[in-house]
């Protein structure tokens, strides 16, 4: 049948059901992520979310006349529509957003008390987390160690037991619930109703149109940087919709379900931006960026963050993507997480890296040289994923 | 605390609502309740966690069970079909 129908059909089903109807594959997922972080990096930065946000923060506190500078010195206070970095996340939620609406998946998702409680406690968590660490589990895990900084290992081990506690956490809220289940006496009721067409497609349209307009004006008035961020945060925000490649579950799931599948990726993405990265800074460009300062503050961040990230239901990047796909208790994870990171100079008297809490920052390239550098995180990368086998082969022999 | 809403279709046929239950829940919950159920009967679990749609069956399915489908019920609604 090769006719017109035929060819329109292919094309449909290429660009409209594979890249919006079915979930894309994990490891396209973990290679456009990595992909894109690394030319985002050749372009102006890589990828980290909450340093922005906590910007956010201090920003609010501004607004109503509480004075406190925003706790990262390289994301200074700064009007939100007038700052660059914030142009990621702006790309993120309306990547996601785009992403939902045309996959027909947009849903204001409401929660009980306990879940808002649990995303104010979880933001509380992420943004205590995101300082001390610095910053969150994308910039502190995912890019630092992409861009040969030594935290980013020591950020993992933090992570892991923090979000293996917040899943422990998780794991119980749900045993309870499901033990008050009885099928037997159960109310006789109906089915649910299915219903009609949706008309989500066609928001996701106006959306992309309204994407198009910020992203043009921003061009416009002599800011193409801004433009080129959201494009790049809206790749990302659609990437992680459509893969689910959620950071937080990479790490819960390790040893509350016993599986490591997204972890897995996740560590194949690092290895492939990790050698990206090297070239790069070898030949000299931005070598110190996401270097970032190390010590027992890492771990002990990564621990606080990963607790916070899991009973929120996502990390950084994850509670953006999800609040633009109509999650309210993400919301109200990124307003707490906002708020608590935005008060940390308030808190601390200090910004993140100075004071007695930080140690330096270490570059295995500058130290080990580019190739040795690389090849030390690749091996720890290796370790990792070994590490997750055994894991789940002790599950299976058991 | 917070309850998951079940109803009885007949005998052998339930419905358990998890919709508002974010992910992990639904996969943490429906291990529990697939131990619950008898064998013979049929489980709907509603979700409305898009990851629910692959964890949940991937869970049953390594528990036994079958996963013959899984239905959308409205825009980021989904309706899991398990089969003890």
């Amino acid at each position: 049948m090769k006719n017109g129908h035929y060819v329109y059909e292919k094309i449909f089903n290429i660009f409209y059901y594979n890249l919006w109807k079915k979930p894309w594959p994990l490891w396209i997922g973990a290679i456009v992520l990595s992909l894109s972080n690394l030319f985002m990096f050749a372009y102006a930065r890589a990828l980290g979310v909450f340093p922005q946000m906590s910007m956010w923060g201090s920003w609010f506190y501004n607004l109503i006349g509480l004075n406190v500078d925003a706790p990262f010195t390289v994301y200074p206070l700064t009007p939100i529509y007038l700052d660059m970095h914030s142009m990621i996340n702006f790309g993120i939620l309306f990547g996601s957003a785009i992403a939902a609406l045309f996959a027909e998946e947009f849903k204001l998702r409401k929660d009980d008390w306990q879940g808002y409680l649990s995303a104010v406690l979880g933001g509380i968590l992420m943004g205590f987390g995101t300082v001390i660490m610095p910053p969150c589990n994308i910039g502190g895990f995912y890019s630092a160690t992409m861009a040969l900084s030594f935290s980013g290992p020591l950020a993992a081990i933090g992570l892991l037991i923090g979000a293996y506690i917040g899943g422990l956490f998780l794991k119980w809220q749900a045993q309870r619930a499901a033990e008050e289940v009885d099928f037997d006496s159960a109310p006789i009721g109906n089915p649910a109703k299915k219903s009609a067409r949706s008309n989500q497609p066609y928001i996701g349209v106006i959306i992309v149109l309204f994407f198009i307009i910020i992203a043009t004006y921003y061009f416009s008035i002599g800011k193409p940087k801004f433009t080129g961020l959201l494009i790049f945060g809206a790749i990302f925000g659609i990437t992680f919709q459509r893969s689910r490649l959620c950071m937080a579950s990479a790490f819960r799931d390790i040893f509350i379900s016993r599986n490591g599948t997204l972890m897995k990726w996740i560590l194949l993405s690092i290895a492939i931006g990790t050698i990206g990265f090297s070239i790069l800074k070898s030949q000299g460009y931005n070598q110190m960026h996401f270097i970032l300062p190390m010590g027992f503050h890492t771990i002990l961040g990564g621990f606080i963050f990963g607790i916070g990230m899991v009973i929120a239901g996502g990390c950084g990047a994850g509670i953006l993507w999800r609040s633009a796909e109509g999650y309210i208790r993400a919301w109200i994870a990124l307003f707490s997480g906002a708020l608590t990171a935005g008060s940390w100079v308030f808190i601390y008297g200090h910004h993140v890296g100075e004071g007695w809490l930080y140690g330096k920052p270490f570059s295995l390239g500058h130290h080990f040289g580019w190739v040795w550098g690389t090849i030390l995180i690749l091996l720890f990368l290796l370790c990792f994923y070994i590490l997750i086998i055994y894991v789940e082969a002790k599950n299976e022999e058991n | 605390m917070r309850r998951i809403k079940t109803i009885k279709i007949n005998n052998e046929h339930y419905q358990v609502d998890m919709r508002g239950w974010m992910c992990p829940y639904p996969k943490y919950v429906v291990e529990m309740l697939i131990k619950k159920l008898n064998n013979g009967s049929q489980m709907d679990m509603l979700v409305d966690c898009p990851s629910a749609t692959e964890d949940v069956p991937k869970v049953a399915k390594k528990m036994g069970c079958k996963v013959p489908e899984i239905n959308k019920i409205r825009n980021g609604e989904w309706e899991i079909i398990i089969q003890k």
